[in-house]
């Protein structure tokens, strides 16, 4: 089940403007986004989109401002229509459903956070927690036992009658996601949710977020332009520029291999020890001869294992994956791997 | 002859001109200066140059329509259709005149021991302040005691029959403003005539469709005067709903319905609730006015106290007519802000 396709995107294009269809030609053609605002006066959005997002993964799509990315997450609820393409959901074609059927879509079976909360600000925490309940008809006392749990889940006991202008930034975004997960909906869309809070909430957030994951398994898309909290959460990373995908793929795997100079500007300023996990960089295999300092899980990032070893380079650790070795990690490939433009050449040469 | 002769002579118009030469009435100048004996002169010098206006090229060519006639078509034109219009209007509007007078007979024939304590009710409920009610209570009690109470009823179920149509037709045209950018732009010309027309203009036309004794005249001329802001703001309001708001509605499926009832109004009614200020407001300033065609109330009062000089007459209705304008600015102002702390964002 885990490597189903839940969220298919294929050839998505994306253009501004009156005219998009003699655009698109211009675009199919190859011209590019400046060209196209200038001799065409329409903006290109999005180019040539091809995305699958995997049932129960977090999909992170990055981007800086104006690169597409929020523009690419509404199209998969339509929010915004594409100019071209296609997208499916559990297989079916999402461009082809009648308001009726997109609605129950949006119902049942999709719900989204937001940057700016959007909370309806004359409904009580505990109403606007059901909004998506309340919207398919149901009354409060229906769904007021699911909002209370997932409410308490998200740290807001106690809050449930108060109105949102009465709670802090990173209470009312609780709120968003607690609604969002009252809706029972499979997929998630999260826009930026965590942009518009202050750095230590949003770390908070972030380990809330990857807690409820851990447990409930929902295939969540979520827009972000910040790196660290992209290869924090991300199982799948989607790089956008200009509404172009740059690379895609495991998160470790861009760190170590970047296919394209924006991408190795863009990673050269992150915590390389928080972000890169021991499993990417560790020798596999079980050789049981080296004098090994300890054990360490392949999920650990590197900032554990250099303050195991406390800053001794000359240590090697055995990498265990469920009581069993699979691998081994030298302290000295350790720290090459910290150099960013290092540890990319060394990969390369490695394949 | 005059001025503007080589006008026609030039287009080869005389014989036109000629024939009309005795059928057009004088003008007043025309008339003096026959009594007087004196010629016009044929010389005028630049400075005294008349601009070409209807009148100016009358005076060249008796053919062409004086400017009273334009004033005058307008006149015929409108009595002419009138009979038509009232065949529709009538019906329409009869509801309005049995509403007004309905209001106006209970408002009066109820005891004041059961009115007063009805309407500090009313203002308890939506203010929720003890403070206000006190005060209100103060007025009435002051107006009543120097008989001025059957006259600020009259004006007070006035002001509340037309405030209350004025809502009832204003927010659903507001609405509809706010759904279609067409609507906007042809709703908008009409709103801003209708506030700038001089209040007495409007009585004018409605004094022809309708016979001055029917209550529904003063009626439509205040319910025109003051549905303006409620519509304005009805229209801003749910448009300036935040669009992240909205987009979550759609996001989680809201019907256009469901998103109408449960987001924008809700998030408008502030603004909703200030047109409604505006509107009583702008009602209580026609229901004066409104005095000149027969509507009953303080206004009458102030109406006797400029046609007979009676001085005293005037300035204590005058003041009436402030002390109703306080309490209802204040009740609607007390309810708007009870509206705002509920939905701070």
């Amino acid at each position: 089940m885990a490597n189903d396709i839940k969220i298919s995107i294929r050839n998505l294009f994306k253009i501004f403007g009156p005219v998009p269809d003699v655009a698109l030609e211009h675009v199919r053609r190859g011209m590019n986004k400046a060209d196209l605002l200038e001799q065409q006066s329409h903006v290109l959005g999005l180019r040539d989109i091809n995305v699958d997002m995997r049932n129960g993964e977090i999909t992170v799509i990055m981007g800086l401002s104006g690169s597409g990315k929020s523009t690419l997450i509404r199209h998969l609820n339509r929010l915004i229509e594409p100019t071209a393409g296609e997208i499916r959901i559990d297989g079916e074609d999402v461009l082809s459903y009648s308001e009726e059927q997109l609605r129950k879509l949006r119902r049942e079976r999709m719900s989204m956070v937001f940057q700016k909360f959007a909370l309806l600000p004359h409904k009580t925490v505990l109403e606007n927690a059901g909004m998506a309940k309340a919207i398919r008809g149901y009354t409060t006392s229906d769904f007021e036992a699911d909002a209370r749990k997932w409410l308490a889940r998200v740290g807001l006991e106690g809050n449930e009658n108060q109105y949102p202008h009465q709670l802090s930034g990173g209470m009312q975004q609780r709120v968003g996601i607690a609604r969002a997960l009252v809706s029972d909906a499979p997929i998630m869309l999260m826009d930026e949710a965590f942009s518009a809070l202050d750095p230590l909430i949003r770390s908070d957030m972030q380990d809330l977020l990857l807690e409820l994951q851990e447990e409930l398994h929902k295939t969540i898309v979520f827009i972000t332009h910040d790196l660290d909290e992209a290869l924090k959460l991300a199982d799948h990373l989607v790089i956008l520029k200009d509404g172009e995908v740059v690379q895609q793929g495991d998160p470790q795997e861009i760190l170590l291999n970047p296919g394209d100079p924006y991408i190795v500007d863009f990673i050269s300023d992150i915590n390389r020890a928080r972000v890169l996990r021991v499993r990417s960089v560790m020798k596999p295999g079980s050789e049981a001869e080296e004098n090994y300092a300890g054990d360490i899980s392949e999920r650990d990032n590197l900032e554990t294992v250099l303050e195991r070893s406390g800053g001794d380079t000359e240590l090697a650790f055995r990498v265990v994956r469920d009581g069993r070795q699979v691998g081994s990690l030298h302290m000295k490939d350790l720290t090459r791997a910290l150099v960013p433009t290092a540890a990319a050449t060394e990969s390369r040469q490695r394949a | 002859m005059a001025t503007y002769d080589f006008v026609f002579s030039s287009l080869g118009l005389n014989d036109w001109c000629s024939e009309g030469e005795s059928s057009a009435p004088m003008s007043m100048a025309q008339l003096l200066s026959k009594t007087k004996g004196e010629e016009s002169s044929d010389t005028t010098s630049l400075w005294e140059l008349p601009f070409p206006s209807m009148d100016a090229l009358n005076e060249a060519c008796p053919a062409f329509p004086q400017s009273r006639e334009l004033t005058k078509g307008l006149e015929e034109g409108f009595l002419d259709i009138k009979d038509s219009l009232s065949v529709v209007l009538d019906p329409i509007t009869q509801p309005l005149s049995w509403f007004l007078d309905g209001t106006l007979y209970g408002m009066l024939n109820t005891p004041w021991w059961i009115i007063i304590p009805a309407l500090l009710g009313v203002v308890f409920l939506v203010s929720r302040s003890w403070k206000l009610v006190s005060f209100v209570a103060g007025s009435i009690f002051l107006l009543a005691f120097i008989d001025h109470y059957e006259y600020a009823m009259q004006t007070l179920s006035i002001i509340f029959v037309c405030a209350f149509l004025c809502v009832l037709l204003g927010v659903p045209i507001g609405i509809a403003m706010s759904r279609s950018d067409v609507m906007q732009r042809m709703t908008i010309p009409v709103l801003d005539m209708l506030q700038t027309l001089p209040p007495f203009v409007y009585l004018i036309p409605l004094i022809f469709l309708f016979s001055v004794t029917e209550s529904k005249l003063y009626g439509i001329a205040i319910i025109l005067y003051a549905i303006v802001p409620v519509i304005r703001l009805t229209n801003l309001g749910i448009r300036l709903v935040d669009k992240d708001v909205i987009e979550a509605a759609d996001a989680f499926g809201m019907t256009p319905r469901q998103k109408l009832y449960k987001v924008q109004i809700p998030l408008a009614l502030p603004n909703i609730m200030a047109g409604v200020n505006q509107t009583i407001m702008m009602s209580l300033a026609m229901v004066v006015i409104a005095s000149l065609v027969s509507a009953p109330g303080l206004g009458v009062l102030v109406l006797r106290g400029i046609r007979n000089l009676e001085l005293g007459v005037g300035l204590v209705s005058g003041l009436g007519i402030v002390i109703l304008a306080v309490i209802l600015d204040r009740v609607t102002k007390a309810s708007l802000a009870r509206i705002n702390a509920s939905q701070k964002q």
